[in-house]
């Protein structure tokens, strides 16, 4: 799995949805750190879904019973971070080859107490926040407490608030960690770096080659390719639960809500205000609060009160401006409320910029550009911002999306499914043979109890016959990814098809040469929403219109054996199996399913007429076998979760198909009829 | 002193003791499994008192970091905010003036002044424009240039090089921004600077060769891995390579040596390149070649690493990490191996193939840059046909765009608008305005009025609302995007065309599920002329065809936009001067676009009455064979694409029951397929 597909369909879903279960958030963040981390390329292979794993019995301690580690005040400080650190100068890649699941594997020391020569504490011994992360990291599959095994090192002092620790003691106390090595392979998490009067935008705390996950970046001290840039945590919408909003229009086009902004912003944003009235509401601290209101969930325009952070969901843009930090935790409750942050921080790196595209769910403006921000906004049209407020990220990638046509040099290789109808199965290989660009025919042998016929008995035709012989009668053998298939093209055909005529076959092949991606065949079928049942139901009779086609004779790509035999969602590989039914049924819904496309049916061919199936009695079969037919309908629809099956009322014939023209000149003929 | 002495010696005997066993207990790690030792702690604590822990911040602290006045964290290197004046660039968007060349020109250098010429963006006027552009001399004759007349410290400016350097500069750069070949990542400046490819001498102007890829999956049996080798040649390991080093010193009794000459391009699935040495000449025959890109640890930054996301066509691997590599190379999934090998081909065709479209690349970044929010989205940048070919100032939403309906979840307008081309005419087409009027799914009737003669008066009332627009008789007007147009889709008619209400309808549902391409009656069919040695094309029937005629076709109004600003005005001109090249133009355009055949659907045969010949004599765009002088036409097209894009098909699509035994059996299907 490519790190930046899977961050497509989970990660952005998740920094907006933090739920006020902050396990959740630390184990998402740790993996969204390590996503960042494998986008650096450094771990491009390695598996990375985080997945909480064994309920071990972990130990109960207080922390007020953590040893007691002092501190020289001559002890050893680490070297300042080192700017020129990239993958593969500062990162000890060795440290990560021992295991046998390609896991990386990350150690955490365990919890300290530092004090300094007098006995004076240089940081709060963890925070909340930080004891959360580091159980979410140890709780997760990665997890390692065998430190020779480790590949990441994760010191446990506490350096998220750069306020509430001291940077020189600090840094001794990392460079006397076990392993500290000048940093290498140890993860750092920092949330509010620098401190006045100058707030860098880094950890002060010197630490080498230590990679670190910091909030609040920029430009000039961003290490690309090995740094990691995370969001400011804020508890304030943790904590609170807002409900999700749909995308449309809201009560105000423009909000702030910082509380402290330098007045020149201030300034700014007010005579924003005075020029767009009512569509920009800016809110600042409230000064007349009544006892026991916690200040930080009101907000205030002159005198009104609003709501923190439910005030946001009011508005469409929302104002993050950057303070004297560029990482703010407004980030944080604006996208959690829904809504779009305008992003006004030059040289700040947003969070996981590496995998994440923000802009499609956020808007950057220069500082300089502060004055025109209400312009820039107004001229993206309302689509665009529905786009945003939705947050969509794709919904089909069609795996064979490139726009070619394949050579007719590469022909197709016909694949025969049978049991035991041996006469029926060699007319419909000496026929299948007539076909110009058929490169190779294999025979799939279902049946266990009996031996195909010796060699000397089949057909003799000019390309190569593969019989292959499988250990179950299972539908699905029709469909699994043989190594015998060399060429992309398959046609399935059944033991039974022998109406087609050579011209049709060649035809459907050159059709699909022209949409490899789909499935061309020849009979088509339709579903239809039946209202009355409330369900949907099977239809075979004339109708204009096509959202199946057979595959009693079908040609497709074989990547869709693959798909089919490895991905197929949920048990309908079993339930064909089972009923020995529906297996074109599934296919049509697997390749719908992940190309977003239509089949195409090709000539007016209608049914496969199959002499040897006559003499059962026709009618009651038929009905059982239409209800039968349905079922697997609804059954597929319920396990997709979804109807992919596309309407389309076309078929494809040959450019001159019944026209007025000598058919001798046509390059197919032979069409048939039904 | 004597305790001291035997002490030290104790703990130095202690410490090697520590240190051998310290030593030795990572391999016996790997020998002997562990088991958890008992009693051992386990994992990080559940403190008993987690809850009474703080949080990293206090409330007031992330909601006041202290304000910071605006500007105050510019440094002294540039960024896109703090060294580029947009301000310059407002109104006409970018205007790109390139400084002309001083002494002789050299070839590349005149592939680049033509491509920036050719540019929407170029302009002739240094004080109009908003980036200047001043080319790195790339002549050995030692002569550099001087500082240019309006270099403002660099301010605005694009230094642009596509090959290294043979003089060192004269002067410091400043705040201008550099576009060079494979920069180093330690010198590159993201956001601000430009990654360009290192291109080979002879890389074509324009068009430049397709990329290579044949077909979807890897054919069976092809080489796993190509490593890049010295002087741009690739040796070929077999599948079996466990033994192969990357540098390419395989031991030779596995398998003969395959070398390539310089030229010819590697088969394999995997193309491994060395990241440290400059010859990334390597990187782009991998992407034409359609063999996946393994960088090992590069230290040069990505071309267009900006905006091309790299992870969804290439691998960035540690080189220190050979087994790990290679084994996640074999084990890759096929569905991202499917992936990652189209995408290769898509950028290369998008981006690479020649130096025009490496300029245009760069152009467009800049041009990103200052658009802002209203930039291409990252989808169209990494999704076919690539971001110059599709405008942003078209439109900021994708599913606008003919394109990306699949990704987006969405679908095309329901209607159309039909556009009628009334040239040298007296009388309203009634009878056509009536059968298009007539369709469920027509949205208005727009009449380009091209004729010396007034427009008459008497328009037949309609359903739907009807236009008349004064066009400025030249034959390129059709194409204009008038914004009276208000559908995705258009039917682009003549007066002098015939065609039924049944037709039209069933030809705009046909064209709902091809979006991107053009749905037509008539068609053309192009071929190669051996004995002109040149192309030609055909009206005569025949079995395959390549172009629609634009006198009655569907097709998305965003190829009006592309066909009015983003065709170089040479071929329009052309157009106008050869009526009938328009036609050839218009399908040269959408086939250069989609890589795809046009779509023919079935025309004046669906009633059993006899119908009058398709189309009055003397109108344009007939089934006449083509002039010499339109014959021509192809040919110059053909010259100004760089390359034929037109792609034949052979199958015409129907309606399913069309000319179905059954369907004339039964009238009533036929008028419902109709």
């Amino acid at each position: 799995m490519c790190a930046s597909v899977k961050y497509n369909i989970r990660g952005p879903a998740l920094i907006p949805r933090m739920k006020t279960k902050h396990r959740i958030y630390y184990i998402t963040l740790f993996s969204i750190v390590l996503l960042g981390l494998i986008a650096t390329g450094m771990f491009q292979f390695w598996p990375h879904s985080i997945e909480s794993s064994s309920d071990w019995s972990v130990q109960k301690r207080s922390i007020r019973d953590v040893p007691v580690v002092r501190l020289p005040a001559d002890s050893p400080v680490p070297e300042r971070g080192d700017l020129s650190c990239r993958m593969h100068t500062c990162f000890d890649v060795y440290r990560c080859g021992f295991n046998p699941k390609n896991k990386i594997k990350v150690y955490i020391y365990s919890l300290k107490k530092y004090v300094d020569d007098a006995g004076v504490p240089v940081s709060s011994t963890i925070s909340q926040e930080y004891n959360e992360l580091l159980t979410a990291v140890a709780d997760s599959d990665y997890y390692t407490e065998d430190i020779a095994r480790a590949c990441l090192f994760i010191p446990s002092i506490d350096l998220l608030n750069q306020n509430a620790l001291r940077v020189k003691e600090t840094a001794q106390a990392l460079a006397q960690l076990s392993r500290w090595d000048r940093g290498t392979n140890h993860l750092l998490f920092n949330m509010l770096p620098g401190g006045p009067p100058d707030y860098n935008t880094a950890l002060d705390v010197p630490r080498d080659r230590a990679l670190l996950a910091g909030g609040g970046f920029s430009t000039w001290t961003y290490r690309q390719g090995y740094d990691v840039s995370i969001p400011v945590y804020s508890p304030l919408s943790a904590e609170v639960d807002l409900p999700e909003k749909g995308p449309g229009p809201r009560r105000y086009f423009l909000l702030s809500s910082q509380m402290a902004l330098h007045p020149e912003y201030r300034e700014e944003l007010a005579a924003l205000q005075a020029r767009h009235g009512e569509a920009v509401l800016v809110l600042d601290k409230c000064t007349n609060l009544s006892e026991g209101i916690p200040a930080a969930r009101k907000r205030c325009h002159k005198h009104q009160v609003f709501d923190y952070p439910q005030v946001l969901q009011e508005a469409t843009f929302c104002v993050v401006l950057r303070g004297a930090r560029l990482g703010q935790a407004v980030l944080s409750d604006v996208l959690r409320a829904g809504c779009i942050p305008v992003i006004i921080a030059d040289s700040y790196i947003l969070p996981f910029s590496e995998v994440l595209d923000w802009k499609r769910a956020s808007v950057a403006v220069p500082e300089e550009k502060m004055s025109d921000v209400h312009g820039i906004l107004q001229s993206i049209p309302q689509r665009q911002i529905e786009e945003m407020q939705r947050q969509k990220w794709g919904s089909v990638s069609n795996p064979l999306f490139l726009p070619l046509i394949p050579p007719q040099s590469q022909g197709f290789t016909a694949i025969v499914l049978t049991y035991d109808r041996v006469e029926s199965l060699f007319r419909v290989i000496t026929e299948v043979s007539k076909v110009p660009s058929l490169s190779k025919l294999l025979v799939v042998w279902n049946n266990q109890n009996k031996n195909p016929p010796e060699d000397s008995l089949w057909p003799k035709i000019r390309v190569p016959l593969k019989v292959v012989r499988t250990a179950e009668n299972k539908l699905s053998n029709r469909f699994f990814p043989y190594d015998e298939i060399e060429t992309e093209a398959v046609l399935a055909i059944d033991d039974d098809i022998i109406m087609l005529t050579s011209d049709e076959l060649q035809f459907g092949y050159e059709v699909w040469r022209e949409f490899p991606d789909r499935l061309v065949g020849y009979p088509g079928r339709l579903h239809l929403w039946d209202h009355e049942m409330s369900k949907w139901k099977y239809e075979s009779e004339w109708t204009n219109e096509v959202s199946m086609v057979l595959t009693g004779a079908a040609f497709y790509h074989k990547y869709f054996n693959y798909l089919y035999t490895y991905k197929m969602p949920g048990d309908i590989k079993n339930w064909v199996d089972a009923h020995m039914n529906c297996e074109d049924i599934a296919m049509n819904f697997l390749v719908a399913n992940v190309t977003g496309k239509a089949v195409i049916k090709v000539t007016p061919r209608k049914k496969f007429k199959c002499p040897e199936c006559t003499a059962i009695d026709g009618l009651s079969l038929d009905q059982t076998h239409m209800v039968e037919r349905s079922e697997c309908i609804n059954k597929f629809a319920s396990v997709f979760g979804t109807m992919p099956l596309k309407v389309v009322e076309h078929r494809a014939d040959p450019v001159l198909y019944k026209d007025d023209f000598p058919e001798k000149l046509k390059s197919f003929p032979n069409i048939g009829s039904l | 002193m004597q305790s001291w002495r035997r002490k030290s010696l104790w703990l130095a005997l202690l410490a090697s003791w520590l240190l051998v066993l310290l030593g030795l207990f990572p391999l016996l790690r790997l020998a002997v499994p562990t088991s958890p030792r008992a009693g051992a702690p386990q994992g990080w604590p559940r403190w008993l008192d987690a809850e009474l822990l703080q949080s990293f911040a206090k409330p007031g602290e992330l909601l006041e970091d202290g304000p910071r006045p605006p500007q105050a964290l510019r440094g002294g290197s540039c960024n896109w905010g703090a060294c580029f004046d947009t301000s310059k660039c407002r109104g006409g968007g970018l205007k790109v003036f390139v400084y002309p060349a001083a002494g002789p020109v050299s070839e590349t250098r005149r592939k680049i002044l033509a491509s920036v010429e050719g540019s929407r963006y170029h302009t002739l006027s240094a004080a109009e424009a908003c980036l200047l552009l001043l080319l790195s001399p790339d002549t050995s004759t030692g002569e550099c240039d001087p500082v240019p007349p309006q270099w403002d410290g660099g301010r605005n400016h694009l230094v642009l090089s596509l090959h290294p350097a043979p003089c060192p500069r004269t002067f410091q750069l400043g705040q201008a921004m550099v576009a060079e070949a494979s920069p180093t990542v330690d010198t590159f400046r993201p956001g601000f600077d430009v990654a360009l490819p290192l291109l080979p001498e002879a890389h074509p102007l324009r068009g430049g060769v397709p990329g290579q890829l044949r077909q979807h999956s890897p054919r069976p049996g092809v080489a796993l891995l190509a490593l890049a080798e010295d002087g741009g040649r690739w040796h070929v390991a077999g599948t079996d390579f466990s033994a192969c080093p990357w540098d390419g010193r395989c031991e030779q009794d596995r398998g003969p040596k395959q070398t390539h000459p310089g030229a010819t391009l590697p088969n394999a699935t995997f193309c491994l390149i060395p990241g440290r040495g400059p010859d990334v000449l390597h990187f782009l025959q991998a992407l034409q070649a359609g063999c996946i890109p393994v960088l090992l640890s590069p230290r040069w930054e990505l071309p267009f690493s900006e905006v091309i996301d790299w992870t969804k066509a290439a691998i960035v691997a540690d080189e220190r990490l050979p087994l790990q590599v290679l084994t996640a190379l074999q084990e890759m999934p096929l569905t991202r191996v499917l992936a990652l090998r189209q995408q290769t081909q898509f950028l290369w065709d998008a981006y690479f193939s020649s130096v025009e479209k490496v300029i245009h690349t760069t152009l467009e970044i800049i041009q990103d840059r200052i658009f802002g929010p209203s930039a291409h989205p990252s989808l169209l940048w990494n999704s076919p046909p690539g971001a110059i070919l599709a405008l942003p100032t078209f439109s900021p939403s994708p599913s606008d765009f003919p394109f990306y309906h699949l990704q987006q979840g969405s679908r095309p307008l329901g209607r159309f608008s039909a556009l009628i081309w009334a040239g040298a005419l007296g009388q309203p087409p009634l009878k056509l305005i009536q059968a298009v009027a007539g369709s469920e799914h027509c949205a208005q009737i727009l009449v380009l009025w091209s004729s010396e003669k007034p427009p008459p008066t008497g328009w037949p009332k309609t359903a739907v609302p009807l236009t008349v627009i004064d066009g400025h008789r030249k034959v390129s007007d059709r194409f204009f995007p008038y914004s009276a147009i208000s559908t995705d889709a258009i039917l682009s008619l003549d007066a002098h065309s015939s065609l039924s209400t049944s037709e039209v309808d069933f030809a705009f549902v046909v064209w709902q599920s091809f979006p991107e391409r053009m749905v037509g009656f008539l068609t053309w069919s192009h071929f190669w002329d051996e004995a002109r040695g040149g192309w030609g094309y055909t009206a005569k029937r025949t079995n395959e065809f390549s172009m629609v005629l634009t006198s009655a076709a569907f097709y998305h109004r965003y190829y009006h936009t592309l066909f009015t600003h983003a065709l170089p005005k040479a071929l329009r001109t052309l157009a106008d001067e050869a009526p009938t090249c328009v036609d050839v133009l218009m399908n040269f355009l959408v086939a250069s676009v989609t890589k795809l055949p046009p779509i023919k659907v079935p025309y004046g045969m669906w009633h059993q009455e006899a119908r009058p010949p398709p189309l009055e004599p003397g109108g344009p765009g007939l089934r006449q064979e083509p002039q010499p002088a339109a014959q021509n036409c192809i040919n110059q097209m053909a010259a100004g694409f760089g390359h034929m894009p037109l792609v034949s098909s052979r199958l015409r699509l129907d309606p399913v029951l069309f000319k179905d035994p059954v369907s004339v059996l039964h009238p009533r299907l036929l008028h419902e397929a109709a």
